[in-house]
């Protein structure tokens, strides 16, 4: 419909990245990257094959988690 | 008196342009203003995210959290290009 280098507001660029690989950093400053299966209103995202980095270093590998929204720093498209 | 412009009237001027988003505590955001909405929450494109410590990391494209942002600076690019 719309030319993705068009505006996009904070909704269509969410439903763009569904199922691609994604970066979410928190207020903490822990990262998670992995697959986003959904997200919502809240921000709150269910990712797969999630890894965990603290300090930049893999902490953790999780199948699947939940992130409640309101620790979301930002959701960033990972580079392809 | 001359219309005012609202708030989030010169946050829609932006759409399109350089910015540099100063968060609650010491981060910061400067890149391209693709969108956002009414909590301000903002998709920006090219971005650099400058850490407390100094660090920079470079993103393509992100989803903003509004909820710990505290000003914007239009046309800004980040801490130290501002003002010459």
């Amino acid at each position: 419909m719309s030319d993705p280098q068009e505006a996009s507001d904070p909704s269509t660029f969410l439903s763009e990245i569904i199922g691609a690989p994604i970066t979410v950093k928190l207020n903490s400053g822990v990262e998670y990257k992995g697959e986003l299966s959904s997200v919502d209103g809240y921000m709150n995202i269910a990712l797969e094959k999630t890894v965990e980095y603290v300090g930049g270093q893999v902490r953790n590998k999780y199948g699947d988690v939940f992130i409640r929204g309101n620790n979301v720093l930002y959701i960033s498209q990972d580079a392809t | 008196m001359a219309s005012q412009l609202l708030p989030l009237e010169l946050v829609d001027k932006c759409v399109g342009s350089r910015i540099w988003v100063v968060m609650k505590g010491d981060k910061e955001f400067s890149g391209t203003l693709v969108g956002f909405d009414d909590y301000v929450n903002m998709v920006l494109e090219d971005v650099t995210e400058y850490e407390s410590t100094g660090d920079q990391v470079k993103l393509k494209k992100i989803l903003l959290n509004g909820n710990n942002i505290c000003m914007l600076i239009p046309g800004g690019d980040g801490p130290g290009n501002s003002m010459a």
